[in-house]
């Protein structure tokens, strides 16, 4: 045994609160013989400014090893009193508080049965200081760079929030351009603005704006790993090649007038555009790309038409190739969004003039397949319009969630579509209908369309075809005139989504959308420190959404990273002794934050202090003990139980 | 879940606490930081009952309990041990009550054949606003061990 340590119990009288129900001359008595050999100071208000002041002094005199206060519950002052071991010159972690006033004084009646009580757990707390050990904050220094995956509007939003405080965003977007889904889409719910001109600004300062030299923008590019944690993430990013200079090319677009080969433009469902092309007019950055699939030359033919035509030379780069490069951040935002669902279409989709919300949308769109005119793949216009809402959703079988934007967006293609051909029947076949929102009453009550509630989908049933083709709907008898069919189907998260989670091993929902920490109270926080979540990867949400959740996604991060500050991490985390550790690897999925990880080198589990937010649960369920709880070790605990059964 | 019945049963049964009793209790709470030993706290903030028997041991989640503990907790003397946690989905740390709670199911059926009663064992969830819950559950647990030390001592006096 090393030299005997010394120990101050401060008996808090808490204004009489405490001292009116516990005797401290007996509570003082009944201890006078634990090894320990405490001192007493009996203190009436020991939160107190000026008391405080007097036992700062008081323990910079003492010097003792180990600090018991006796007062109310940690969870009011155990801050206050580990700041007054501090000011003393004492390790703030050598304290153990007992809560005599909410959990003693105030709960027992019999002020004999309360001090025998408060000097029982005295006792627990003195046996468990003598195994406390002093604890230090690990300061560690952090970037404050951001990287936002996914370039959509909350993504955007999220790089631009950050640029404009200053900061430095690596911009990772896996399309050849930027703005997501709603720069494709012609008019926006509820006020029909047009989706292109409301994101503009946005797209323009990120691109060309004062803060633009701070987002280094990655387009057509992909994260494939990622290591590291909060504070010093190391993303390692796949880009593919767009075989045009950036810096060169004037986006004149001559290219892609003369290329010979053509593909399907997949941006606009139907239609194509040539090999080398950009996907829709007005897509930024204003630049082609060459997708070599389908490039002559890049294909080993003889053709050189781009490069001859264009105006800039050394611009068509055709050995071009996929690079990848390294990326540091403090923190990454996920901003890689949602989309519908393409499978599990239900039956009478193999009928002709089958449409979905996002192919609608392009079909409307003046820089959509058709010009913005509502045209059959004949190009004639249809008699009837369906727009049958709820087509998979709401489903139990298929999927059992409500996809929450299609009412929205139903009510504004009945409209959009009445406007477009005046004399179009439309009708919306609903199961249910969700519109909150006070600015979504003006589209609803304005609503013309003819409205037909069914049961759900089996409820339905496509008939003839052409201009004769109807939906019947079986419980009602009554038949639709649906020349052409809108199926809004269910919002599921993204490929992009889907790939960054199976990356950072994130939490996702049943839906597989990412889950936040909390629901409600942090709806844009991972459960992983330092990754942040904006938009729709989170569930299916609207514009409005995703730029609320991007500027709080970049909150976070701001609030997180700060210049000049260093990160402090809590003492109190998990620690794996690795002599010990056997390998079992029981503990490495029970730790929500992903904190524990395999360590090959020396065949043990490891946790990272940084990501460990200290509740326990890989310590209890080590069967080694190999792992250590700083502040709730074993030996403190074992020494507090037997304390409190003495 | 035995606990769950038990939290049910003391609905309708009043408890006092027991004050005269020569027979001193031992109780041992392990309550998580967030939750339930808030839940305690505004038992006392409310100055509810608690019974003078229990001591609570504070920790960050019920999650941390290890089965072993408890176990040394009845070997030490513990008459009841109570393991009390966040409500299921209310887990500061996500799923550590979750953990907790299947520990406590799979420590339920290991106790007896330890020769344990395992009416002396009690894993619970209290919110931090379960103040009321809390006086009751731990008053109710409380008399609930009385009555099995009670008849212990009745059976050792036949032997």
């Amino acid at each position: 045994m090393t030299a005997p340590t010394k120990t101050i119990v401060i008996l808090c009288s808490c204004s009489g609160i405490i001292s009116d129900r516990i005797n401290w001359e007996k509570v003082q008595a009944l201890l006078k013989n634990h090894p320990a050999r405490p001192e007493f100071v009996v203190d009436e208000l020991a939160c107190g400014a000026d008391n405080l002041e007097h036992l700062t002094k008081l323990l910079r005199g003492e010097k003792p090893d180990n600090l018991v206060v006796a007062a109310c519950s940690p969870r009011d002052h155990e801050a206050t009193f580990r700041k007054l071991l501090a000011d003393a010159g004492v390790n703030p972690w050598q304290l153990q508080m007992v809560n005599l006033r909410e959990q003693v004084a105030w709960v027992t009646a019999d002020p004999q049965q309360a001090t025998n009580k408060a000097a029982r757990m005295i006792f627990a707390a003195l046996n468990r200081v003598q195994h406390h050990k002093p604890l230090f904050e690990r300061r560690q220094a952090i970037r404050t760079e951001v990287a936002v995956i996914g370039a959509g509007p909350a993504g955007m939003q999220a790089a631009l929030t950050l640029a404009r405080a200053g900061r430095k965003v690596a911009l990772i977007e896996k399309e050849p351009f930027i703005g997501g889904l709603p720069v494709r889409f012609e008019e926006l719910f509820p006020n029909l603005e047009c989706g292109p001109c409301l994101l503009e600004p946005l797209m323009g300062d990120l691109l060309h704006g004062f803060e633009s030299d701070l987002v280094q923008l990655h387009t057509l590019a992909e994260v494939i790993a990622v290591t590291g944690s909060f504070g010093n993430w190391n993303l390692t990013v796949r880009k593919n090649p767009r075989y045009i200079n950036p810096d060169l090319c004037i986006g004149c677009m001559i290219c892609a007038e003369v290329c010979p080969s053509k593909r399907n433009n997949r941006w606009n469902v139907d239609g194509e555009i040539s090999a080398v092309d950009s996907p829709f007019a007005g897509a930024l950055p204003n630049l082609p790309h060459i997708d070599s699939s389908f490039c002559l030359k890049l294909q080993g033919k003889d053709c050189n038409i781009c490069q001859e035509n264009c105006p800039v030379p050394d611009t068509i780069i055709f050995d071009d190739a996929a690079s990848e490069f390294q990326l540091q951040a403090g923190a990454i935002i996920i901003a890689s969004g949602a989309d519908e669902l393409q499978d599990k279409l239900p039956a009478f989709a193999s009928g002709t003039e089958i449409h979905t919300a996002y192919s609608f949308e392009r079909l409307l769109a003046m820089n959509g397949p058709t010009g913005g005119e509502l045209l059959k793949k004949d190009g004639t216009p249809p008699a009837s319009l369906a727009i049958l809402h709820c087509a998979g959703s709401l489903d139990k079988e298929n999927t059992p969630y409500c996809s929450a934007t299609c009412c929205r967006a139903g009510i504004k293609y009945a409209h959009l579509a009445a406007a477009r051909l005046p004399e179009l029947t439309v009708t919306r076949l609903v199961r249910e209908q969700v519109i909150p929102g006070v600015d979504a009453a003006v589209p609803f009550h304005n609503d013309h369309s003819h409205v037909v509630r069914y049961q759900g989908l089996p409820d339905l049933a496509l008939q003839g075809s052409g201009n004769e083709q109807t939906i019947h709907c079986n419980s009602t008898g009554e038949q639709v005139a649906a020349e052409m069919v809108l199926l809004l189907r269910p919002i599921i998260p993204s490929q992009g989504t889907a790939s960054i989670a199976e990356l950072l091993e994130l939490e996702r929902d049943n839906a597989g959308f990412l889950s936040p920490l909390h629901p409600l109270a942090d709806p844009c926080a991972s459960s992983v420190k330092g990754i942040y979540l904006a938009g729709s990867c989170r569930g299916a949400a609207d514009l409005r959404d995703a730029f609320a959740s991007g500027t709080a996604a970049a909150g976070h991060a701001l609030s997180a990273l700060v210049e000049g500050r260093e990160l402090v991490v809590d003492p109190q985390v998990a620690s794996v002794n690795t002599s010990i550790c056997a390998g079992c690897k029981t503990c490495l999925p029970l730790c929500p934050y992903k904190a524990i990880s395999w360590n090959e080198q020396d065949n043990s589990a490891f946790v990272t202090d940084i990501l460990c937010r200290g509740c326990g649960v890989c310590v209890a369920a080590c069967p080694a003990g190999a792992i250590s709880g700083q502040g709730f070790t074993r030996e403190m605990l074992r020494a507090e139980l037997k304390g409190v059964l003495s | 879940m035995s606990c769950q019945t038990l939290s049910q049963l003391q609905q309708s049964v009043p408890v006092p606490i027991d004050t005269g009793s020569d027979q001193k209790l031992k109780i041992v709470a392990f309550l998580c930081n967030w939750c339930s030993y808030a839940g305690a706290d505004k038992a006392g903030a409310n100055q509810l009952p608690v019974p003078a028997e229990l001591s609570v041991i504070r920790v960050m989640c019920s999650g941390r309990v290890e089965p072993t503990l408890i176990l040394e907790a009845f070997a030490s003397g513990a008459d009841g041990v109570m393991v009390l946690a966040c409500h299921p989905g209310d887990c500061h740390y996500k799923q550590g009550n979750l953990q907790a709670a299947c520990r406590a199911e799979l420590l339920e059926k290991l106790l007896p054949q330890l020769g344990v009663d395992a009416q002396r064992f009690c894993f619970d969830y209290i919110s931090a606003a379960e103040a009321e819950k809390f006086s009751r559950l731990t008053s109710g647990f409380c008399a609930r061990l009385q009555v099995i030390c009670k008849k212990q001592v009745a059976a050792k006096n036949i032997v």
